[in-house]
């Protein structure tokens, strides 16, 4: 089937009218979702799944997508405006949106986001319609010693990621590669620092600690806080949103690379929009002529991961819908859902369905649309949260939190382990250990580990591996050329003062 | 002597009274609204079985059943938490070989017990595997994966989807009936394991039929056997490993509802009758022939023998593999 003939199925399946509702449905929970902070995509598809099993599937896989990347634009939104993030994967949008909202750019920021994620979006559903099937066959050839390598890469870029005191932000993510240790062995099944307590052998829950350190310890600090609201809003006009000349050239390189970084990313199974957001973050910074910029509101820094979290979203519908295997966990919900509707997803599924795979793919454009008329008026809104007094904010974000982690897997102890993160959190703010790199431990060094070890497993123990197989073989060079740009200066710098020195 | 009898009168009337309670109960139930836990997230197979047995079991009954996904640790979590939950047949558990025979073999330190805590209700369904390859490597016959296993020991790889895993048992097991030993690469969920077999990055795995059927059909995997004891209707033509030639080989994976243990007999009784019709009706059997399975239906005093024999069974397999954690 020719694409021209795929696009005309997928418009008269998406542009019928229910279909269109449910998307509009979809995108909607999911913005709503993703500003909340504490409840994700993930709890809430799981959540809205039951309600499928009595409509067409089409329309039901249609308004669960939705509410996945309609998540995603409203991830950003709580973590520019209150230093919350709305989801896990919007965590790192919090080191440059907040301090533009402190800036009073709060506006500005919201506005960006939306487009990095319109233009992230739109480019990877690009991807998805013309590439899938190759994109995905040339992603079976990453196996383990590959997404070794592309891990490392990122560990390595995003190792100057912030600011202040190299050795604390070093034992911060020591700090979070033990936390990643939590969990069980996949090798062997044994579990590892579980202390008898069968709800820590799947390790900490990524949402908990993320909203935890984020979200419960922002909110702990702010405790003792005159009574008051947080900024003054006056009225927002157009002009504040709309990025000057200079704004505009700021953020268009950076969005585009990060929708390349989130569109790789994506497309490869089992990493995620969290990884993909985390490894643009790194990326910009490490290759900007400013990155003392970065933290202190550089337009970049927001414009790069949320391109990313976007581009990664749909990207991981290519592996799903073009060979069955799903790129995330969230699409694993979906895949789910496919099979409760009798729809088996294989390789087959975009000759065996073409009605809903182009109808899926069509409903991105329109759910991608929707979401940005739906954003752009809401931003006026959004930034009046800021006039909630926090006496009464903080509560009710803490609701939201607790709801959001344990509807994840219906348990209380979710809760302690975010609260108890709040305070590790509030801790760590106190006595100037940046929480960023923790995160960067705990979701990259578990990976790593399952990763390297695999290989090893597959290699019978040659650490060659790495090297002899090509494309693992390019990334391992980029990594230590990263290294060496960041050793070598400072290594020629003490050996030209050696000599200095010796010559006196 | 008289006083004696008397006593023993008392003690009588006593016990009548203590089993009188949870009887006179039982005749009442259910009074409240029914949860079946599914100790994984929602989406899966075992989510779906249930709220589609908890549909149908809920008009007959006279209860809404309510379907509560508490994932977690390979269902473990989930599963401990019906076996800590009172006995009166209003919380059960959509339990499967995971969660209620291989964790009691694997495992020393499951704070419950798959044999001791539970009643089972009904062992409702089973499901063989299939041993695949990829479908340009060049093993065509379970013999070719003796043959070349036994001449590379420690070489032919296998994935899983876990340690504990019905697809790592299925495996282990085929390494000692055919005095093969194969290298376990197991992964985070059966599609990553899926996907590495797919790029060839590992030789073979133990699938679940309706999904690598659909690779089959689509001519990139390759069926060896099956690991029931019939051929299965969703994979024509595939011999089963009796038929392959380990004539002792069998390896199932199932599911069932469960209630904690001590559940009056009678509750079991009529939970077990509103699932067996629910098992018989149309709607269900269509379900059951769309997703491979096997119709088991079995009753309590039966489950509860099954669930005997298949801990046995796979404590033999863990001892001999050594994999005892």
């Amino acid at each position: 089937m020719d694409l021209w003939h795929g696009i005309q199925i997928g418009l008269q399946t998406a542009l019928s009218w229910h279909t269109l509702m449910f998307c509009f449905i979809g995108v909607t929970v999911g913005t709503f979702v993703g500003v909340l902070p504490g409840i994700g995509a993930l709890a809430a598809i799981s959540l809205a799944l039951p309600l499928t099993y009595y409509i067409d599937p089409t329309d039901a896989l249609i308004m669960l997508a939705g509410i996945f990347y309609g998540a995603q634009y409203g991830g950003s939104t709580a973590s520019i405006l209150l230093n919350l993030p709305g989801t896990a994967t919007a965590a790192i949008t919090c080191l440059d949106g907040y301090p533009l909202a402190q800036q009073g750019k709060a506006p500005l920021a919201l506005f960006v986001t939306a487009v990095n994620s319109f233009v992230g979006s739109s480019l990877a559903i690009v991807l998805v319609m013309g590439f899938a099937p190759v994109i995905a066959e040339f992603a079976l050839e990453f196996g383990s010693a590959e997404y070794f390598a592309v891990i490392l890469l990122g560990l390595v870029a995003a190792s100057t990621m912030t600011l202040g005191s190299p050795f604390k932000a070093l034992a911060m993510v020591v700090f979070g590669l033990a936390l990643g240790q939590v969990g069980t062995d996949i090798n062997t099944g044994q579990f590892r620092y579980t202390f008898g307590i069968l709800e820590l052998a799947d390790g900490f829950s990524l949402v908990a600690v993320a909203m935890g350190l984020f979200g419960v310890a922002e909110i702990i600090a702010n405790i003792g806080q005159p009574q008051g609201v947080l900024h003054k809003v006056g009225k927002i006009r157009f002009a504040d949103m709309w990025p000057n000349r200079s704004e505009w050239k700021q953020i268009w390189w950076p969005t585009l690379r990060g929708t390349g970084i989130g569109s790789f990313i994506g497309a490869l199974p089992g990493t995620g929009p969290g990884i993909a957001s985390l490894m643009a973050y790194a990326v910009e910074k490490r290759i900007s002529k400013t990155p003392e910029r970065f933290g202190n509101g550089a337009l970049e820094g927001i414009s790069s991961p949320e391109a990313a979290n976007n581009a990664s979203v749909q990207a991981a519908f290519i592996p799903t819908l073009s060979l069955g295997i799903p790129g995330d966990a969230v699409v694993a919900v979906l895949l789910g859902a496919m099979i409760l509707h009798g729809i088996t997803p294989g390789p087959n599924l975009i000759n065996d369905q073409p009605q809903m795979f182009w109808g899926l793919i069509i409903s991105f454009w329109v759910g991608n649309l929707m979401l940005l008329v739906l954003n752009i008026p809401l931003i006026g809104l959004w930034v009046k949260l800021l006039t909630i007094p926090y006496h009464l904010l903080y509560p009710g974000v803490l609701i939201f939190i607790c709801l959001g982690v344990y509807s994840a897997d219906n348990n209380v102890f979710d809760i302690f382990v975010v609260l108890g993160f709040g305070i590790i959190g509030y801790v760590m703010r106190r006595t100037g250990f940046p929480a960023t790199p923790v995160l960067l431990g705990f979701i990259l060094g578990p990976l790593l580990e399952e990763h390297f070890r695999r290989a090893m497993l597959l290699s019978k123990g040659n650490i060659l591996i790495f090297f002899e197989r090509p494309i693992s073989a390019v990334f391992m060079v980029i990594s230590l050329i990263f290294l060496a740009s960041v050793f070598l200066p400072g290594l020629r710098a003490r050996l030209s003062r050696g000599r200095a020195s010796t010559a006196d | 002597m008289r006083n004696l009898i008397k006593g023993f009168g008392l003690g009588a009337l006593a016990l009548a009274a203590t089993f009188a309670g949870p009887a006179a109960q039982a005749q009442g139930y259910p009074e409240k609204p029914i949860t079946i836990v599914v100790p994984f997230p929602p989406g899966g197979s075992t989510d779906l079985l249930a709220r589609k047995i908890g549909e149908a079991i809920s008009g007959p009954l006279g209860q809404p059943v309510v379907v509560e996904n508490r994932g977690g640790a390979g269902g473990t979590v989930g599963a401990n938490y019906v076996a800590q939950s009172d006995p009166d047949g209003y919380t059960l558990l959509m339990g499967v070989t995971g969660s209620n025979a291989i964790s009691a073999a694997l495992r020393d330190d499951l704070p419950y017990s798959p044999t001791e805590d539970f009643d089972p209700v009904s062992i409702v369904i089973s499901s063989p595997l299939v041993l695949v390859v990829n479908s340009e490597s060049p093993y065509t016959s379970v013999e070719d994966v003796i043959a070349y296993a036994k001449e590379n020991p420690e070489t032919f790889t296998h994935g899983t989807p876990g340690v504990g895993t019905s697809m790592h048992m299925a495996a282990e097991l085929f390494g000692l009936e055919s005095g093969t030993k194969l290298v376990h690469v197991p992964y985070k969920g059966s599609a990553a394991a899926l996907q590495d077999l797919l790029g060839g990055q590992i030789d073979s795995m133990f699938g679940d039929i309706l999904v690598t059927s659909e690779y089959v059909k689509a001519g990139r995997l390759r069926p060896l056997a099956v690991t029931g004891t019939k051929e299965h209707y969703l994979l024509e033509g595939v011999p089963t490993m009796a038929e392959a030639g380990l004539t002792n080989y069998a390896a199932f994976s199932w599911q069932g509802i469960f209630a904690p243990a001590g559940t009056p007999p009678e509750v079991l009784d009529k939970l077990y009758g509103a699932i067996s019709d629910a098992v018989a009706s149309d709607d269900l059997q269509a379900l059951f022939k769309e997703r491979g399975f096997l119709v088991e239906g079995m009753p309590p005093a039966e489950s509860k023998t099954f669930i005997a024999s298949e801990v046995e069974k796979w404590t033999k397999v863990v001892d001999a593999a050594g994999l005892k954690n």
